[in-house]
């Protein structure tokens, strides 16, 4: 049984990110379609618990993040814990917050480890779209509830819930799809309409999808991932790298895609993040643990930020609110960012953002600020790519982005990373990382 | 209460294709939920004229959603555009003068008039609307923005200034076959950010049935922030006569905005008056306002359950028709006691000790017969002329508690009251007005909530009609 913890409640302490590693990131309905998001959560968390061979009686706790949770299981986190044969002491929570679920898992997990109610806390996210449960209407379910639990038995309790069955249309399964709630807009009709508002052309899109695909490309052939992204086992072999990159894509090739949204429209399957199935993990520790334990720290954030927009007006551009926030808690300016990671949802919604950020128009009006937020410098943006050509598991991105960016400051000796994602809902992320020498 | 030619389409159908000379009135766009954050959505607005308001358009039109097309020599008339369509992602486009690309259409049309000097001037009026007036879509708007002529320092610009309102009066009557309405607003020096909130209620689906009106901003009453949406949150409002028709239209709006609503009515109408505030969530308060002590029980009722009141709309009235001659005594007594006397005796007993609080809003019923005069209607004719004198000489002597005094003059509305009435003079009545059809009580409603928000402070001492710019009165 783990050991007795001394009671660390209410002490100030730094929590820094120890480590990340998380498993390719492939494309939905594809090599991982056997695997649901618990499986891959297991797969990241126990690859992360040997890469640092991590005593199991140090861990408090897993966070998780999912945005399609399992409804039989929904708690995740414990299930992982459960798999993994971990204490039963290592409790576990789950959250959720559409496309920043990732981050929110990591932040969740910084502010308890501050707080003194953790020393040592396993944090990150998974999702896999290809087994999102397709529900029966509730139509359906309540016209057979008779039969399923009650005591229907002549002929004519069968009719009578055949008759409640018509038209067939209403109780047929819907597909699911990535569609908001209060408007019923699909987030791709949301990117349509913000290309639109901020003159966003097909070309710019396309260019930065080129860009992402290109980057990614060479990260991967350079081994850059190689200490973040470990090979998953599936029963037809072995799954070493992000399948959805194509190295050789070009604007040219982009722009032969049809737009998917509208008729005239300029958003592609080529611009648009992917459906993808994978997980991140993200260890965080207290700065003194870490040590006792003899890691050595990457990272620790500076602040973060969440944020709401109206959804019915631009739907993404949360990040363009939440980042300059992220930054004034920090201290900081744009320019004094080292590193800058925007989720990639759509190359349309990256366009309005960094547009947004860069207009004083916007900064006075929005921000209430007399300057613009600033331009961010295409050497430090994205440097690796990002969710259109690495995929974007909802709930796995923000881990993702918190892994690669802590790696990057320790690797480049760089002082701080700023990360921004958009979120379904109108929801901002953002967070300032720092790097812990 | 149905309009055939609105709510029948076999009719209208019907009617179009045998080509009948009946004017087929056009089914106006209303708005169909509370205040929002961009009341003008992706309408296309067309803005003109060289006033010293661009900057507050700017700002006031693209936060409200709209996309600007600037009429304009060179791109320096975008420039007051550029910063707040960058804050809110609506990009404004400039044309040339005279000029209308072909197949673009607009949704409404301002024209910002404050630098007009000379009769001269007046030429950028037909220079900006005439190419685009034939391209308004349905339910399309026009407001005519100027400086109100008694400031002026020569007669030459009070006369162009004077011109304005001539100019959307006509134009009004022009649109509104199309279901489109022209107001005209004329901006006090120092009032001019109080003209957005006028603008967003203009422009937007709830001045549906209002057209060829004047409106004056001015700084005189005091005002506080003002809220977008939700706008009257926290607010306590007393509706007279809420049992049916248009208080019981304007109970449910300002209920929709937020606002506690008391529903006033006579003990008579106990069951109605109970059924309109249980639906909308306010109280009842059942008092017959013609009883010499109804002033000081409404002001102790309201004071004690609700510490005070912010709005009060006085839309109780009565008529009781006769041509003088013929006119009993107590039909001419009733009809002015009610609509006029109960209306000065509870405002009074209100604003003593500040039940109702600064900031508060009074709006009260006037009439189109009031401004007009209709035969039959001496006494009810006497009762709303007497309103708008009413608000006209309240509204300075309370503008320094930011108390604003306005009255709403109804055209002809469909209610019960309407109903009644000969079917051939019902007919005519709801024709003689430039979208030819009648008003609805929810058109009312959407007035008299406005009127009670409070960015309406610009607007003290008026009467507005709402009357879909009848063709009688001025």
């Amino acid at each position: 049984m783990g050991k007795k913890k001394k009671n660390g409640w209410g002490k100030k302490q730094r929590a820094v990110i120890v480590t990340g590693v998380r498993t390719p990131f492939v494309k939905a309905f594809g090599r991982f379609l056997n695997l649901d998001t618990i499986d891959l959560a297991d797969i990241a968390v126990r690859t992360l618990l040997e890469r640092t061979d991590l005593p199991h009686d140090e861990i408090d706790s897993i966070v998780w993040g999912g945005v399609i949770l399992p409804s039989a299981a929904p708690n995740i986190a414990r299930e992982v814990a459960l798999d993994l044969r971990l204490p039963p002491s290592v409790e576990g929570m789950t959250c959720t917050r559409a496309c920043a679920t990732g981050l929110q898992a990591v932040t969740l997990a910084a502010a308890a480890i501050e707080r003194g109610e953790a020393d040592v806390i396993i944090a990150g996210g998974s999702d896999s779209t290809s087994n999102a449960p397709i529900n029966l209407p509730q139509k359906a379910v309540h016209a057979l509830a008779p039969l399923a639990f009650g005591k229907a038995s002549a002929a004519s309790d069968y009719l009578g819930v055949l008759a409640q069955m018509m038209p067939i249309t209403d109780i047929l399964p819907k597909m699911p799809k990535i569609a908001e709630r209060t408007t019923g807009e699909v987030m791709g009709e949301s990117a349509e309409s913000m290309a639109r508002r901020n003159e966003i052309s097909r070309e710019a899109q396309d260019r930065f999808a080129e860009r992402s695909h290109h980057r990614a490309a060479e990260a991967i052939a350079s081994g850059r991932f190689d200490d973040e992204v470990a090979p998953v086992e599936t029963p037809d072999g072995w799954v070493h790298t992000d399948n959805i990159v194509r190295g050789d894509t070009s604007v040219e090739k982009l722009s032969k895609l049809r737009p998917v949204f509208a008729k005239d429209g300029t958003v592609t399957a080529g611009n648009a993040s992917p459906l993808t199935d994978g997980a991140a993990a993200v260890l965080l520790m207290s700065e003194d643990k870490a040590r006792a334990l003899g890691y050595t720290p990457l990272a620790a954030f500076r602040s973060w930020a969440y944020v709401g927009v109206d959804p019915t007006d631009q739907l993404l551009i949360g990040p363009a609110l939440a980042m300059p926030k992220a930054l004034e808690r920090a201290g900081m300016e744009l320019r004094d960012a080292s590193l800058v990671d925007m989720h990639e949802a759509f190359a349309a919604q990256v366009l309005s953002v960094t547009k947004a950020l860069a207009s004083k128009g916007f900064a006075e009006v929005r921000l209430g600020r007399s300057k613009a937020v600033g331009e961010i410098d295409e050497d430090t943006f994205n440097v690796h790519g990002g969710s259109l050509s690495i995929g974007h598991p909802f709930g796995a991105t923000g881990a993702r982005m918190v892994t690669t960016m802590a790696n990057e400051l320790a690797r480049s000796g760089k002082e701080t990373a700023l990360l921004g994602i958009c979120a379904a809902g109108g929801l901002g992320a953002a967070a300032v990382l720092e790097a812990v020498r | 209460m149905t309009d055939l030619l609105l709510e029948n389409e076999s009719a209208r159908k019907l009617i179009k294709a045998l080509g009948l000379p009946i004017p087929v009135p056009e089914r106006l766009e209303r708005a169909k939920g509370p205040y929002e954050e961009r009341p003008l959505d992706d309408k296309t607005i067309l803005v003109g004229g060289h006033g010293a308001l661009q900057a507050v358009l700017a700002q006031v039109l693209t936060k409200a959603g709209a996309i600007p097309w600037v009429v304009g020599k060179s791109d320096s008339v975008l420039e007051p555009y550029l910063g707040p369509g960058e804050a809110w992602a609506r990009t404004p486009h400039r044309v040339e003068p005279g000029d209308a690309p072909e197949g673009k259409r607009v949704d409404a049309i301002v024209f910002d008039g404050t630098g007009l000097e000379t009769p001269d001037d007046l030429h950028q009026l037909y220079e900006v609307m005439h190419p685009w007036i034939r391209r308004l879509n349905r339910s399309g708007r026009v407001v005519v923005i100027g400086r109100p002529g008694g400031e002026a320092r020569r007669p030459a610009i009070a006369a162009t200034r004077a011109g304005l309102e001539g100019f959307t009066r006509s134009l009004g009557k022009e649109i509104g076959s199309n279901g489109s309405v022209a107001n005209s607003v004329f901006v006090e020096e120092g009032a001019e950010d109080r003209l957005g909130p006028v603008l967003r209620f203009l422009l937007s689906p709830r001045s549906a049935f209002i057209s060829c009106q004047p409106f004056h901003v001015t700084k005189t009453a005091k005002g506080d922030e003002a809220p977008e949406t939700h706008v009257l949150g926290g607010k306590v409002a007393l509706v007279t006569g809420a049992a049916r028709g248009i208080g019981e239209a304007t109970a449910e709006i300002l209920a929709a905005e937020g606002a506690h609503v008391v529903c006033l009515d006579r003990p008579a109408d106990d069951g109605p008056c109970s059924q309109v505030a249980q639906r909308i969530g306010g109280s009842v308060l059942l008092v017959d306002i013609t009883d010499p002590d109804a002033p000081e029980r409404i002001a102790n009722d309201l004071r004690e359950r609700f510490g005070g009141v912010d709005v009060v709309v006085h839309n109780a009235g009565v008529t009781r028709d006769k041509t003088l001659g013929r006119m009993k005594p107590d039909a001419w007594d009733m009809a002015v006691d009610i609509n006029l006397g109960a209306v000065v005796r509870i405002t009074e007993r209100l604003l003593q000790n500040d039940v109702l609080r600064p900031g508060g809003r009074i709006v009260c019923l006037s009439s189109v017969s009031g401004i007009a005069g209709n035969r039959g209607q001496t006494n009810y004719s006497a009762s709303k002329a007497g309103v708008v004198g009413f608000v006209r000489a309240l509204a300075p002597q309370v503008a320094e508690k930011g108390i604003t005094v306005n009255a709403i003059a109804p055209g002809f509305i469909e209610t019960r009251l309407t109903n009644a009435m000969p079917v051939a003079i019902r007919e005519v009545a709801r024709r003689m007005s430039a979208v030819g059809q009648g008003g609805k009580p929810e058109d009312v409603g959407q007035a008299i909530t406005f009127l009670a928000t409070p960015g309406a402070a610009g607007l003290t001492g008026e009467t507005i009609r709402v009357c879909g710019g009848a063709l009688v009165g001025a």
